[in-house]
């Protein structure tokens, strides 16, 4: 009796320290592994002029220096549409590259084909991943939006060439009408009214305020009101609430009186910079060329946040942009190969550089101790305004369908300053609209 | 010589004739054949295999006939859609075709005369068509701008107020009326201002291009026609419409045939023009834009080659209409 | 510009010397569309010698207040524009030439050579027009493939990154067969009737007596078909990665991305992208209605 008992006693303690001990859940071992040779990856993306400088400049250092015979070869592919044809193409011929820069909807639709490799793994592997303080360095918001909820909460790809939604000001114009930067959307509506200049036939000369008609900044105003964009089970919309109807009947106002216009091509960069407009809503990436502009003729100007609907600044919000780069399925020494790049490319140093370089944002809070960014910020200091902000701007819906629906918008808000259509009929239409979108699109 | 003059038309025994020179004529024939059924047929049934099925990024389900009737009737998303491309490209093309032949058939014959600088005018009608689209819309972007742009100050001088042009969704016999304080049926408002616009920008890309192709034609009419008819004591309008008009009607039919097809297949300035959307409202969103929308950004693949070959039905459609009622009228002297 | 020595003078004789009326509404007629048509090439090329402020000025000013042709030198280092221009002319040359060969042998055979067929054939070759491009797009680009299984289980061609991709897809052209169909249609039977009795063949036929008689069709196809190649961009972007292959229009379009509001630049850039055409045409349009004039053949 008693050996049965310490037979069983033994038993139920080896097999608790067996559980205890038990291995974590089985990582992906091709995350673990290391390289044996030299390994050729090509990436495909659509940056040109400077921006391609840039990353050029990057892959040849990192083609110098990495030390395990990596080397990566980056081809421009045209514009993101174009690259996105591309790409499409490239898995129908199954000829696809090892990397490619892309929008998260792009990956969405790539995943449908299955051709995506899951990055968590790597990230989180102890022998190629980052450690829990580097990925924590990381913006959450980065995180966010390349996590795809339709497929599994799966992070299909990672921070590549990202940017924010800010408000550029023309600083000169405001002091002349003796305003501040506006903080809130009312403040906006009147100082942008304010700044509006007529001549004696009733034409307008100055303009407060450049529509845009891109969905993503109706989604940033969206946000700044405090609104949301999806429902909690992506199934659909949310922008029809309250702040959305409040953005149209802004824009509505704002085209009758005359203060706002609707800009064609990139006139309202060089009309903030003649002085011909005090506000526009745009991407940081932005900053180049309104400095380029400066360079000719000086003027002052800065980024701000959009204007907000909450009165504590800790919870501003406005709208992150951007693509990211996602790896394909190919051979667990070329993916490691494409994961170790894009890791080193969002290390401290490189993430600085390459945000220096090309105007993108870093992608970790800590490349702001970095020489090189402060030096560019010293020269730049509206590159700095843009950096402050990162950590308010939040990713847009990454479901299927989102295409879609920006054009959906975009109509919608053309029915307003058009006069097509009332605010609330306008986001009606749109709205049923979109929930077909996204039903038609799972 | 006999008096029995054999027509060169009548043709010797069928059964010795025709197969040399049929065998001839394949032998002509080849290297298109080859060319165009591997690099165009192919592709093709290809894109038309694809069209069966709902392919999303990836081949999906069999669905027959399924991608076309969900554009033509079954789908409460797509056919609204299609049927609405398909207007847009008919009034882009009744618009557009008709004004580009009989503007660059004038042109032509002014041109055909002899007189100074017609080789500098040629050149310069030549120049649109040779000035990319993407040179051309940035442009155009300004001619047109709704707020500084040239032509907003031509007609201002008209008494009319500025427009938004490119921008416009409101047709234009909406507008019209509404300028005179009538309103009008919502289906007679007509092709709205931004499709108009594209089809003056149309027109002025094609011009040079048809006038090029009618100067040939107006060079292949032999002189002696305009001899004889001045000896008998003809008029110039007399020489224009009873024996240039006829006599170009070759000429005149191809280019007909090849405008149409060429606009109802446009792609290119539509898409650069309205920057990719599908214009204001979607108001100049063709058939094609549509295609490349399913195709290029839903990665609809099936349903975009479903609407491709719809597409190409109804221009084949068009076109033997056009070679049926026109093709008849064609002198080939 | 003397004419060729040529018995029948081409275009219309006018019935007098003296300038009359009709002439000169002609010429208004002629110069005031003229003026609007060009007036975007015109803007194009004084926004190319403008600087950067100036160019991107609204309204904009008619003539630039000082030149700056070093724009020019300017977009042309920006980018690998040699390599492109080469590219682009080895293509649109090989394109022209073999296209309007094959061309003429297939137009002669519909338009000339009675075979089971024809009518079925023709109409499939138009039909090839028919389709749009964005249909085939897809299909044509896994044809071009390295990929070993995907034409329909047969090895793909593999012509990425090549000049051939860019060039034997367009050695046969239905339009260029339809236009000098047309043509050919229109050349007098009696013609026919004599080579026959010369015995000649139908390729001697066509080659020393249907082609010169067609000088003008020739050319108008040569000038439409060198175009369309020059302007190629969609095709050949997908179909290269690297920029040795790639063409001017490629180039043009990856430039208009990056400038921003460098528009002079730009305009610099789709200026001399559209030159070398500007000259061609300039140079083959005297030939277009210069034609050979068929003497002795009535009468």
């Amino acid at each position: 009796m008693r050996l049965k008992a310490a037979i069983l006693a033994t038993l139920m303690v080896v097999m608790a320290a067996c559980s205890s001990q038990a291995p974590a859940a089985q990582q992906s071992t091709e995350a673990d592994i290391t390289l044996s040779g030299p390994v050729s990856i090509t990436l495909w993306h659509a940056l040109t002029g400077p921006q391609q400088v840039a990353l050029d400049a990057m892959v040849k250092k990192f083609n110098d220096t990495n030390g395990k015979g990596i080397t990566v070869t980056a081809l421009n592919q045209g514009n993101y549409t174009q690259l996105y044809q591309k790409t499409l193409g490239a898995i129908q011929a199954g000829a696809l590259p090892e990397l490619a820069h892309a929008y998260e909807s792009f990956v969405a639709d790539y995943m449908k084909a299955d051709v995506v490799v899951d990055l968590g793994p790597y990230k989180d592997s102890k022998t190629n991943g980052l450690t829990k303080e580097s990925q924590d360095d990381v913006y959450k918001g980065y995180y966010d939006t390349n996590t795809f909820p339709q497929y599994g909460n799966r992070l299909l790809s990672w921070p590549f060439t990202k940017s924010l939604a800010v408000m550029y000001v023309n600083n000169d114009i405001l002091k002349e009408i003796g305003k501040p930067i506006p903080k809130t959307w009312d403040e906006f509506e009147a100082t942008a009214l304010a700044a509006t200049k007529k001549d004696a036939s009733g034409k307008v000369t100055r303009m407060g305020f450049a529509f845009n008609t891109d969905a993503s900044y109706f989604n940033a105003q969206v946000y700044a009101r405090g609104g949301n964009l999806m429902a909690a089970d992506n199934k659909t919309v949310a922008w029809n609430g309250k702040e959305g109807l409040a953005v149209l009947q802004m824009y509505d106002r704002m085209n009758k009186n005359g203060s706002g216009y609707s800009p064609k091509s990139f006139d309202y960069q060089s009309d903030l910079a003649t002085g011909k407009l005090a506000f526009f809503f745009s991407s940081t990436s932005t900053v180049p060329f309104m400095k380029d502009l400066a360079d000719k003729a000086p003027f002052s100007w800065s980024i701000a946040n959009l204007p907000q609907a909450a009165t504590d600044p800790a919870k501003a919000k406005t709208v992150q942009f951007g693509a990211n780069v996602a790896v394909f399925k190919s051979t667990p020494e070329k993916q490691l190969a494409s994961w170790l790049f894009i890791k080193w490319m969002s290390e401290t140093d490189q993430s600085a550089q390459f945000a220096a370089t090309s105007y993108y944002m870093p992608v970790r809070a800590t490349s702001a101790n970095s020489q090189t960014l402060k030096d560019y910020w010293a020269k730049v200091p509206q590159g700095k305004q843009g950096f402050d902000l990162i950590q308010y701007s939040s990713p847009e819906p990454n479901i299927r369908g989102q295409q879609d629906i920006r054009d959906v918008i975009f109509n919608m808000i053309t029915e307003v300053i058009t006069g097509k259509s009332a605010p609330d009929a306008a986001m009606a239409t749109a709205t049923t609209k979109a929930n077909q979108i996204i039903k038609d699109a799972q | 010589m006999a008096a029995e003059v054999i027509p060169a038309n009548v043709r010797a025994p069928q059964r010795r004739r025709l197969p040399i020179e049929a065998i001839q004529a394949w032998l002509f024939l080849l290297p298109a054949v080859v060319i165009l059924g591997v690099f165009q047929i192919f592709p093709a049934i290809a894109a038309f295999y694809m069209s069966l099925f709902k392919w999303d990024v990836v081949q999906g389900a069999f669905r027959g006939f399924g991608n076309y009737s969900d554009w033509l009737y079954d789908s409460s998303i797509r056919s609204p859609d299609f049927w609405r491309s398909l207007s847009t490209t008919f009034t882009f093309v009744i618009f557009t075709v008709p004004l580009e032949i009989a503007l660059s058939l004038v042109l032509a014959y002014l041109l055909f005369q002899k007189m100074r600088g017609r080789g500098i005018y040629r050149t310069i009608y030549y120049l649109p068509y040779v000035t990319s689209f993407v040179a051309a819309a940035a442009i155009f972007f300004w001619v047109f701008h709704p707020t500084y742009g040239l032509v907003n100050d031509v007609v201002g001088i008209l008494g009319i107020g500025p427009q938004r042009w490119l921008d416009e969704p409101n047709g234009i016999f909406a507008m019209a009326a509404s300028s005179i304080g009538m309103t009008l049926p919502g289906w007679l408002a007509g092709p709205s201002l931004a499709l108009v616009v594209l089809s003056l920008v149309t027109i002025w890309h094609f011009l040079g291009y048809q006038i090029v192709i009618f100067l040939a034609g107006l060079s292949n009419i032999s002189q002696e026609f305009y001899e004889a008819a001045r000896l008998d004591g003809a008029s110039e309008r007399q020489l224009f419409t009873k024996i240039t008009l006829p006599l170009l009607s070759p000429t005149t039919f191809f280019v007909f045939t090849v405008a149409s097809i060429g606009v109802l297949r446009s792609f290119d300035s539509v898409y650069v023009l309205t920057s990719g959307t599908g214009g204001p409202l979607d108001t100049t969103r063709t058939v094609t834009l549509l295609v490349f929308k399913t195709a290029f950004q839903q990665a609809q693949f099936g349903l975009g080659a479903a609407l491709a070959f719809i597409l190409t039905l109804v221009i084949l459609l068009f076109t033997l209409i056009q070679f049926r009622v026109l093709g008849r009228r064609v002198n080939y002297g | 510009m003397s004419e060729r020595a040529i018995a029948i003078p081409r275009g219309l004789p006018r019935l007098s010397s003296r300038p009359r009326f009709g002439t000169i509404a002609k010429h208004v007629v002629l110069i005031v569309v003229a003026v609007i048509v060009a007036y975007p090439f015109y803007f194009m090329v004084t926004s190319s010698l403008k600087d950067t402020l100036e160019a991107i000025r609204t309204p904009p000013t008619i003539f630039p207040n000082e030149l700056h042709p070093e724009n020019y030198t300017e977009a042309w280092n920006r980018a690998p524009w040699g390599r492109y221009f080469i590219n682009t002319i080895f293509v649109s040359v090989s394109v022209t030439i073999l296209e309007l060969i094959t061309a003429c042998l297939a137009a002669y055979a519909f338009a000339r050579l009675k075979f089971r067929g024809k009518g079925i054939l023709f109409t499939v070759f138009l039909a090839t027009l028919m389709i749009p491009s964005e249909a085939t797009l897809i299909p044509r680009y896994v044809l071009m493939s390295p990929s070993r299984v995907a034409c329909a289980g047969f090895p793909c061609l593999g012509w990425f990154d090549t000049y051939q991709v860019q060039i034997v897809p367009f050695i046969a052209s239905a339009f260029s067969i339809f236009l000098m169909r047309q043509f050919f249609l229109s050349i007098p039977n009696e013609l026919a009737d004599a080579a026959r009795m010369d015995g000649a063949g139908h390729l001697r036929f066509l080659w020393s007596i249907v082609l010169p008689l067609s000088i003008p069709a020739l050319i108008t196809a040569g000038l439409i078909t060198f175009l369309g190649s020059w302007d190629a961009f969609q095709w050949p972007l997908i179909v290269t990665s690297k920029p040795d292959f790639r063409p001017v229009q490629v180039g043009l379009s990856a430039f208009r991305q990056e400038a921003g509001s460098s528009y002079h630049l730009l305009m610099a850039a789709s200026t001399f992208v559209v030159a070398p055409i500007v000259l061609l045409f300039l140079v083959a349009q005297r030939y277009l209605v210069q034609g050979i004039a068929r003497t002795g053949i009535r009468g």
